[in-house]
Formats: structure tokens, C-alpha cells, sequence
């Protein structure tokens, strides 16, 4: 049992100091890059349906925008702290970096639980972030998009109070709008597909058809579902999958050994990627505990809700018939279990590679809204698929030349990028 | 097809020329008939012959990679466009319904990777699940698009490349495929179709890509010449891209047993004019207006004199020197150009006919039949010799050998509704008791689209009740040109077994058809007769007159006869009768 309490902060900074003394990098350039440029926290008063005043605590953290404007995601979030934004904003610059997109790393959010919130008054938090940040965000600036618990819906009522604050329109401001309002197509699969390209790639590299595989998934929302769609179109076969039950506060399990229906699942899921527990057991699938999901005897486990959810603690219950561990949560292993995994022979595919489908489509969006012209689907999905697996393919290379794990070699990518960006402005 | 004609192809690489396989696979579905056939050639070939025929002529099946079948079924399934393409809906809209509908997602990054760094033309060809099942091949009754590729930009080229592979699924279903297939026991629903996309053989003039050569050699000849026999096969060849030969059924035309006789001519006026004038090449330029949805998007016609100023006449062409009626090889005299292939069939420059040949027993040996093949050649622009050939495309030959003899007397008699000395096909009907046929007192070249659309009405009647019938008419069947005889495609007229094309006195038609009406017509064993107004057989108009009709238009008429027609044809010595009871 490990006694410290999780911190995503921690985690990420650990890689990056692993990878600085790989990387050899001078001390300026490790204090620049181990520690976010600017943080921005405030608070957001929203008067609720009921008529009382509710005070809301908000964040913005930059990482790093050396390479182009920051980008990341705002998430809602009851749970929300500054050191999990300032973790996923890192890793959003290593994750840009990586795919070799013109963009800085960012992440913000609002300690909030949206389960318990009506419309209107997500609405008023959503404004007034953007009041409180309107001078610090923009397409040349930084650019925010939906994460955990936040939408195209909250997207838009961003950009239109950002739109009335600057009294210009700017699609550029934020992405992941709903198509039509300036979004573009293929960004609610981006994530989903992009983690699916790669894992495709690394079951090419071990040499096993996909249509031979079965596959866990942990999360149900945008990323795990359009992952298990694409994944089974290419033949695979999903056996579980499991889920946050807000009702219950707790999450489950739902497994079927013959293939989940993705369909059939899909139609009894909240908006939140919450699966109905009494339907889904209606439908013949097996409810067991949450954890489940780590323990089934598959191929292929994709972690894809959120962090910290392969640990010390957990990490022996794996089956040894897993091969493929594909991060499509940000950070959902602790190193220490990554330890013990690697010492299995466990091939991972890192976060910052797996789930880099969702930020490089959020370019794409970002690309498209500044030009005004939209892509078809098929040249967003081409465009993303070509990206993702070009990146796999060069931490593969790196990997196997300087006998690096995936996400070491994933992270000496990254940061060798984001230094030497920083040396160019002069800045180190 | 066997499936053990098939070997393991390799998955693509994303390397399309410069990957070590030339032959390659996107998904685990299944090949269709037309990359079936060229799997099952591609070893054979090395092996037989090293990728080169003689030191000046390279063999190969050009670069290509197949969109397997699987795709086809999510792209109609994820889209829900089963709807629409099995409706009656006309072509453009079913095609307009494709363009609009996403290819899946793991298909796309490989057409994305291909695309980013292949500049030279493309062929994205169809290939058909039920040729293979079938055994049966089809010709010309699914879309080809050949696509310039050569934007500056990789987002416009794959959006072509996009639009051209959603226009091959689309044409799946539409009208031509649909009245095809009821000559089948299948519908377009059991159809999967495959795309095959491929590099194209040619050579860039300016804003103009082809080959110097294309064509089609069949090792059976059911027309045979002066004298050549069937089994002997015949080779028709043409300038440019093979649409000239297939579709518009104009090329020089010989038999690979006497290559340097001509195609038969009245006078060396009457070979100049039935000879090549004009070829197809993919249009590198300016584009013509967009549409997505038209085969010939960036394809168009040029003069022998574009050709002459490229270059490309050099090592195919002969002159014509009025002031004493001749041809003269080659093209150092000034004088209009006649496409003869002269330098290659006649002067050998380069062993062309054997490889021809050697390529036509090589694919009858794997095949087990008689085979067609198409290819495309160029040749080096100076010396004319090294060539590169294309083999393009393999197809089996449907040959019935049932021994049928019909003497001259036969031909002859009081019964006798049809006779001819110039007749397609072999074999012996005798369940026709229906005629359709275009009424000689009321034909008018001018009114050839009218009679095809009423042809189709009837056919499709007949075809759905599977009654079999005769058909009558007058000029070239399956003429692209409206005055020049009846224009219809196969699928309109597919229900009937046996067909006649006349003449009249007025009229001055040369009967022959483009080469996929050709192969459809003989793949189908449908009887053909050429009973022209100047040769000595007739047919017997007042008899047919005479007989009830059951459906009659101002311009055809369809009889039903109380007692079957026997039906004869013998394929060795070209003679058919048709008689009545």
C-alpha cells in the first residue's frame, strides 16, 4: 500500500526530471519547464435557480507556450485542485509537442459537480470563467476545450461571452463547438479513433491481427466509446466496460463475455458516459464491482476515464494474457505501477501518444475556424490518422534506439521539442 | 475465381511505390473478380517471365493497392445507404447520396498516406465480389475514374481520390448495374464491390497523360479474320487511354497469327477512315467542371495531330500518300497519319506480337480457359525500345464448345426467319417463343435514343418474368453514336439470348461494337447474327409482320409466336439460322 496520497503533479514532474537528466538539460531549462508560466486562480459567483448566491473556485494554468498558443481542456469537476490542472497542462505541452502541432500546453477547470447543476446555471459558469480569464485566453493567446464533464454546449456559451467581451466574432477562441457553429467534424471521435490508430500500429508491431483480440475498457464516455466503436470495426472484440454510476456514487463493471453491443450500450448511456445499471443487466450483461474492468482475461486494457486508476495496489490483478496497455485517461497509472508492468512485458502506449487524437482534431477545429472553411470528415480522419501514426511510429523508433520505454521515449520527444523551442526565443 | 489463385498479399505499408510489395491489400476482405485475376497473374508472370519479356520489353502489373471488401460493407452499413442505392432513384442522386457519406475511418489514413506522396496519375477501378463468386466476368458495367493527382496540395488530392472511391461504390447501383444483373440470378443487394486503385501506365505531353499503346487481346475470336481462325484470338490496340477500344469500339484490330495483315478494308481511303482519329488521355490541366459524379471527369478527346506534336506517333504510326493511294510506314513523308502500329507489328521493332502471344497462353495455362486481357504500353520516346507494359486486367472467356453444325443448305428454306454467314457466339437454342423488334417501315437513325428507351421498358418486363426473347434491330447494338445505330448499353436489352443487327438499304452502317458490349454479349452466350441488306440472306419481314403482337409501339413491336423458335449457330464456320415453326 502506498501511504502519500495520489498527486498528478507529482507524477508529472517525476517523468519530466527522468527525462531532463536523460536529455542532459541545464538547470534554466529545467526550472522553466517543470513548473507552469502562469497560473490564474479565481472565483466565479453564480446565483443559483433557488435564488442564493454560490461561489465557484475556477483555474487557468500555461504550462508552456513556446511553441504556439496554449491549448487545453477545461474540465468540471467536484474533485478539481490546482495540481491537476497544473498535470494536465504539462502534459498537454509534451502531448503538442509530440504531434508535432504549433501549440503550448494548458489546462483549466472549475471545482463544481455539473450532475448537480441546471443548465442555466452551468450557463453563468461558464461566462463567467471566461469573464475571468478573457484578457489571458484567444486564438493567438490560449485556446480552451471540453474535457471531463464540459461539452460542445458549454464550449459555445464560452465562445459567445468571449465573442461579446472582444465585440468580434472568433471561432479561433475555443474548440470543440458543435459542428455547424464553427466545430469541426470528427472531433467528438478524434480522441477515441486517434487511441485506436496507435493501437492498431502496436498490434501491427507485435504481430497480432486485431480480429484476434479482445479488449477492457474503463470509461464510457467520449473517449471509451468511440474507441470500442472503431475497435470493433476493425474486428476486435470488446468483453467489458466499466463506468461512473452517479446515482450510486460509485462505478461497475458491465461484462459480456460474448462482445458488448456498442449500440445497444450507447442507447442506455447519460451524457456524462454513465451506463444504466438495471438496463444494462436487462440486456444480459454481468454488473460486477468497478475494478472489474483491470481483472477481465483480455489482450488489451484502455484506461480511459481518469487518473490514478492503475496503482501499486491494483496493478498485480492484471491477467497475464494482457499484452497492450493503451492510456486513453491522462495519467491513469502511477509510475510504480508502471514499474511492475514493464517488468511483464506489458507493451504500453502512453498517454501523452494515445490520447493525443482529441487535442490534435482541436487544432484541426482550431485551423479550420480561423480560415472559415470546414473540412469533410473523411480529410479530418485521414489528416488525424496519418499524425497519429507518424508519432507512434517515431516513439517506437527512438524506443527501440535508446531502449527507452514507450512513454520515455514518448516524453524525450516532447521535451527535446519544447526546450529546443525555448533556446530558439532566446528564453534559456 | 479459385481461391487458390490467391496468394497471401501483403497489407499496405503506406509506401506505394516505393514499399517493398507492388501488390497490396487495406483491410482482410475479400479481392473481387478483377484484383483476383491479377493476383493470381502476378507470380505466374515473375515466374514465367522475370518482369521482362526479351531484354526491350519490362512486364508489369503497375503498382497497386485494393480496398477490400469489408470497407464496402461499413461504408454502405455506418452510412445507412442501403435505402437509397437499392430504390429506383436515378444514377446522379444515388451517386450525389455517396459523395455525401463518410469512408470509414481506418480506411482514410491509408488513402491519406497514399495520396501524400503519389503525384502521378491514378486508376480507381471497380472490383466486383459476384465476378468472383460468379466466375462471371463483367465488363463495363461498373465505373472506372482515372484521376490526375497531380494538385500541389495533398488535401485536394485526396479529396479526388475520396470522391473518385465513393463514385466506384456508388455505381454499384445504379440503373446499368441493376438492369445487368437481371440477366443474373443475383441483385445488386448480394453485390460487394472492392476498388482497386492503381497507377496509371502513360506518359505527360503537357496537359495530356497516355499511353502509346492500349488493348485488349482475346485468345478466341468469335469474328475471325481473312485467315485466322477462332482459336487463333484476335488484338485490337489503340492510341491512349483503352476507353477508345472498349467503349467507343474504334482501334486497329488483328490476329495475333498474322500480325502484319491488316483489318479487312475496301480501299486504303475506306482503312484510313475506319482507323483511329482521335484518342483519350486523363486531362492534367485546367480542370473541365467539377462533378464528382461523371466517369469522364478528367478524361478528354484529342486529335492525332495533339499526338503527332507530342511525339507519340512515332514508333505506331503510317502515312497515308494520296498521289498513289499508299500507306507508307512510319511517319518521315508528310501526309495524314494512319494508327497502324506499322513500326512494332510490321517491322518488329520490339517483339511485341510474341510477347502478346506468349502472355495470352500464359494466362489461358493459369486461367484453365480462354482469357481477355487488357494492358497499356509506353515506349521510350527516342529509340522507341525499351517498352514498359501494363498488364491491367485478366478476365475469363465464356466459350461454349457444344459441337453444332449448320451447313450452307440450311441456311436456306421456308422456315428460315434468320440466316447469316457472319455470327457470333455457338450453340443451339430452342425455348424462344418471344421477338422484339424495331419495325423496318418505320426506323429513322434519328430516332435510335427513342427505340432504346422503348427497347428497355420491354426488356424489363421480359427480363423480371424471365422470358427469354429474340431481338431485331437495325445498325450497331450498343453504338455510343446515336446515328450510327442503337445506343443502348447491355443491362438495357440483357434478357434477350439471341440478337440481329441489320441494315437497310439506306442506310450505311459498318456493324461491329465496342469491345465490353462485345464481352458482355459473348460472356452471357447471347446468339449474334449480322445479316446486313447486301449479303444474299434476308430477313423474312412479312412473316414476322404477320404474327400476333402483344405490346407494339410506334416503332417496335413484340411478338409472342404460339410454337418456339429453334435457334442455331455454329462458332467454327461463323453460319446461324433462326427458324420458325
Amino acid at each position: 500500500m502506498s501511504n502519500k496520497p495520489f498527486n498528478s503533479f507529482d507524477l508529472a514532474q517525476s517523468q519530466f526530471d527522468r527525462m531532463a537528466d536523460r536529455l542532459g538539460l541545464d538547470d534554466p531549462a529545467r526550472e522553466l519547464l517543470r513548473w507552469p508560466m502562469r497560473e490564474t486562480q479565481f472565483l466565479i459567483p453564480i446565483r443559483t435557480d433557488d435564488g442564493p448566491v454560490k461561489i465557484f473556485r475556477g483555474f487557468r494554468v500555461l504550462h508552456n507556450d513556446a511553441r504556439g498558443p496554449g491549448k487545453g481542456g477545461i474540465r468540471f469537476h467536484p474533485q478539481e485542485t490546482i495540481d491537476t490542472i497544473r498535470a494536465l497542462a504539462m502534459w498537454m505541452t509534451w502531448k503538442c509537442a509530440l504531434m508535432d502541432i504549433p501549440l503550448g500546453g494548458s489546462h483549466g477547470g472549475v471545482v463544481c459537480d455539473p450532475h448537480n447543476l441546471s443548465l442555466r446555471e452551468q450557463e453563468q459558469l461558464c461566462r463567467g470563467w471566461v469573464r475571468q480569464l478573457s484578457r489571458d485566453l484567444g486564438p493567438r493567446i490560449d485556446v480552451p476545450a471540453p474535457e471531463i464533464m464540459t461539452n460542445a454546449q458549454h464550449m459555445l456559451w464560452m465562445l459567445d461571452e468571449f465573442e461579446a467581451i472582444r465585440g468580434e466574432r472568433t471561432p479561433g477562441f475555443i474548440t470543440g463547438k458543435p459542428v455547424g457553429m464553427g466545430g469541426s467534424l470528427g472531433r467528438l471521435e478524434a480522441a477515441g479513433f486517434g487511441l485506436v490508430f496507435v493501437l492498431r500500429e502496436a498490434l501491427k508491431e507485435l504481430g497480432i491481427p486485431p480480429e484476434e483480440t479482445t479488449a477492457s475498457v474503463q470509461g464510457f464516455g467520449n473517449v471509451g466509446q468511440y474507441a470500442i466503436r472503431l475497435f470493433q470495426q476493425m474486428g476486435g472484440k470488446v468483453v467489458c466496460v466499466a463506468c461512473w454510476d452517479q446515482k450510486e456514487g460509485t462505478s461497475y463493471s458491465y461484462k459480456k463475455e460474448s462482445g458488448v453491443d456498442f449500440n445497444s450500450l450507447a442507447g442506455i448511456t447519460d451524457r456524462f458516459g454513465g451506463i444504466d445499471k438495471k438496463k444494462a443487466a436487462a440486456l444480459g450483461y454481468d454488473v460486477l464491482p468497478g475494478s472489474a474492468w483491470l481483472e477481465q482475461d483480455v489482450d488489451i486494457l484502455i484506461p480511459a476515464a481518469i487518473e490514478n486508476q492503475i496503482t501499486i495496489d491494483n496493478v498485480k490483478k492484471i491477467p497475464p494474457k494482457v499484452k497492450i496497455v493503451a492510456e486513453g485517461a491522462n495519467g491513469p497509472m502511477t509510475s510504480e505501477a508502471e514499474t511492475v508492468m514493464a517488468g511483464r512485458n506489458i507493451f504500453l502506449i502512453p498517454d501523452i501518444l494515445a490520447n493525443a487524437g482529441g487535442v490534435t482534431c482541436s487544432y484541426f477545429e482550431q485551423v479550420q475556424s480561423s480560415m472559415n472553411y470546414y473540412w469533410e470528415k473523411d480529410e479530418v480522419l485521414g489528416k488525424l490518422d496519418v499524425k497519429m501514426t507518424a508519432a507512434f511510429h517515431s516513439v517506437l523508433e527512438l524506443a527501440k534506439e535508446k531502449g527507452l520505454s514507450m512513454r520515455d521515449a514518448a516524453f524525450y520527444i516532447a521535451i527535446a521539442r519544447v526546450a529546443q523551442a525555448c533556446r530558439d526565443r532566446g528564453w534559456i | 475465381m479459385d481461391k487458390s489463385f490467391s496468394k497471401s498479399l501483403a497489407q499496405f505499408d503506406r509506401q506505394f511505390f516505393t514499399g517493398r510489395e507492388k501488390f497490396t491489400l487495406i483491410g482482410r476482405g475479400g479481392l473481387g473478380g478483377k484484383a483476383h485475376g491479377l493476383a493470381a497473374m502476378e507470380d505466374i508472370l515473375e515466374q514465367q517471365l522475370g518482369g521482362r519479356f526479351a531484354p526491350d520489353i519490362q512486364v508489369v502489373i503497375p503498382t497497386l493497392t485494393v480496398i477490400t471488401t469489408d470497407f464496402f460493407d461499413f461504408f454502405m452499413k455506418d452510412n445507412r445507404l442501403y435505402d437509397i442505392a437499392l430504390s429506383e432513384a436515378r444514377d446522379d442522386l444515388i451517386a450525389q447520396a455517396f459523395q455525401k457519406a463518410e469512408l470509414p475511418a481506418p480506411l482514410v489514413g491509408d488513402l491519406r498516406a497514399l495520396i501524400s506522396q503519389v503525384h502521378t496519375p491514378l486508376a480507381v477501378r471497380s472490383s466486383s465480389m459476384l465476378e468472383d463468386a460468379m466466375f462471371e466476368p463483367f465488363a463495363s458495367v461498373y465505373a472506372t475514374k482515372m484521376i490526375p493527382n497531380n494538385q500541389w496540395d495533398a488535401d485536394t488530392r485526396f479529396r479526388k481520390l475520396t470522391e473518385a472511391v465513393k463514385y466506384v461504390y456508388a455505381s454499384t447501383f445504379f440503373k446499368d448495374a441493376r438492369n445487368y444483373m437481371r440477366a443474373t440470378k443475383h441483385t445488386t443487394a448480394d453485390e460487394k464491390m472492392a476498388v482497386i486503385i492503381q497507377e496509371v501506365v502513360g506518359v505527360r505531353y503537357g496537359d495530356r497523360f497516355y499511353p502509346h499503346i492500349s488493348g485488349v487481346a482475346r485468345s478466341h475470336n468469335f469474328y475471325p479474320l481473312g485467315h485466322a481462325k477462332p482459336g487463333q484470338g484476335v488484338v485490337d490496340l489503340a492510341l491512349g487511354l483503352g476507353k477508345s477500344i472498349v467503349d467507343d469500339g474504334i482501334g486497329w484490330t488483328f490476329s495475333p497469327a498474322y500480325p502484319q495483315a491488316n483489318p479487312p478494308y475496301i480501299s486504303i481511303r475506306d482503312l484510313l477512315e475506319q482507323s483511329q482519329t482521335s484518342f483519350w488521355a486523363i486531362n492534367m490541366g485546367s480542370p473541365g467542371e467539377y462533378n464528382p459524379i461523371q466517369e469522364t471527369e478528367y478524361m478528354l478527346k484529342f486529335n492525332l495531330t495533339d499526338a503527332e506534336r507530342d511525339g507519340s506517333l512515332r514508333f505506331i504510326a503510317s502515312t497515308y500518300r494520296p498521289e498513289d493511294d499508299k500507306i507508307v510506314f512510319g511517319m518521315a513523308e508528310p501526309g495524314p497519319r494512319i494508327i497502324d502500329f506499322a513500326p512494332l507489328l510490321k517491322l518488329e521493332l520490339i517483339p511485341f506480337n510474341k510477347m502478346l502471344r506468349a502472355l495470352l497462353k500464359i494466362c489461358e495455362e493459369r486461367l484453365e480457359r480462354m482469357v481477355e486481357i487488357e494492358f497499356a504500353m509506353t515506349l521510350d520516346e527516342k529509340r522507341g525500345k525499351p517498352g514498359r507494359f501494363g498488364f491491367l486486367q485478366v478476365r475469363p472467356m465464356v466459350v461454349s464448345d457444344a459441337k453444332v453444325d449448320v451447313s450452307l443448305a440450311e441456311l436456306v428454306g421456308e422456315h428460315v426467319l434468320v440466316a447469316s454467314e457472319s455470327v457470333l457466339g455457338n450453340g443451339i437454342l430452342d425455348d424462344i417463343q418471344d421477338i422484339v423488334y424495331v419495325k423496318p417501315e418505320k426506323f429513322s437513325p434519328n430516332q435510335t435514343q427513342t427505340i432504346a428507351g422503348q427497347l428497355e421498358e420491354l426488356n424489363q418486363k421480359l427480363a423480371a418474368s424471365h422470358v427469354p426473347y429474340l431481338l431485331i434491330g437495325f445498325g450497331r447494338w450498343g453504338s455510343t453514336d446515336p446515328l450510327g445505330g442503337i445506343p443502348v448499353n447491355f443491362g438495357q436489352i440483357c434478357g434477350a439470348k439471341a440478337i440481329v443487327e441489320s441494315t437497310l438499304p439506306e442506310m450505311n452502317f459498318m456493324l461491329s461494337q465496342g469491345s465490353h458490349f462485345f464481352h458482355n454479349i459473348t460472356s452471357f452466350r447471347v446468339l449474334y447474327f449480322s445479316v446486313p441488306h447486301w449479303e444474299k440472306y434476308m430477313i423474312d419481314w412479312p412473316w414476322l409482320g404477320r404474327q400476333r403482337a402483344v405490346a407494339e409501339t410506334e416503332l417496335v413491336r413484340h411478338v409472342k409466336l404460339p410454337a418456339p423458335l429453334k435457334i442455331k449457330v455454329d462458332g467454327t464456320t461463323s453460319r446461324g439460322v433462326i427458324y420458325h415453326a
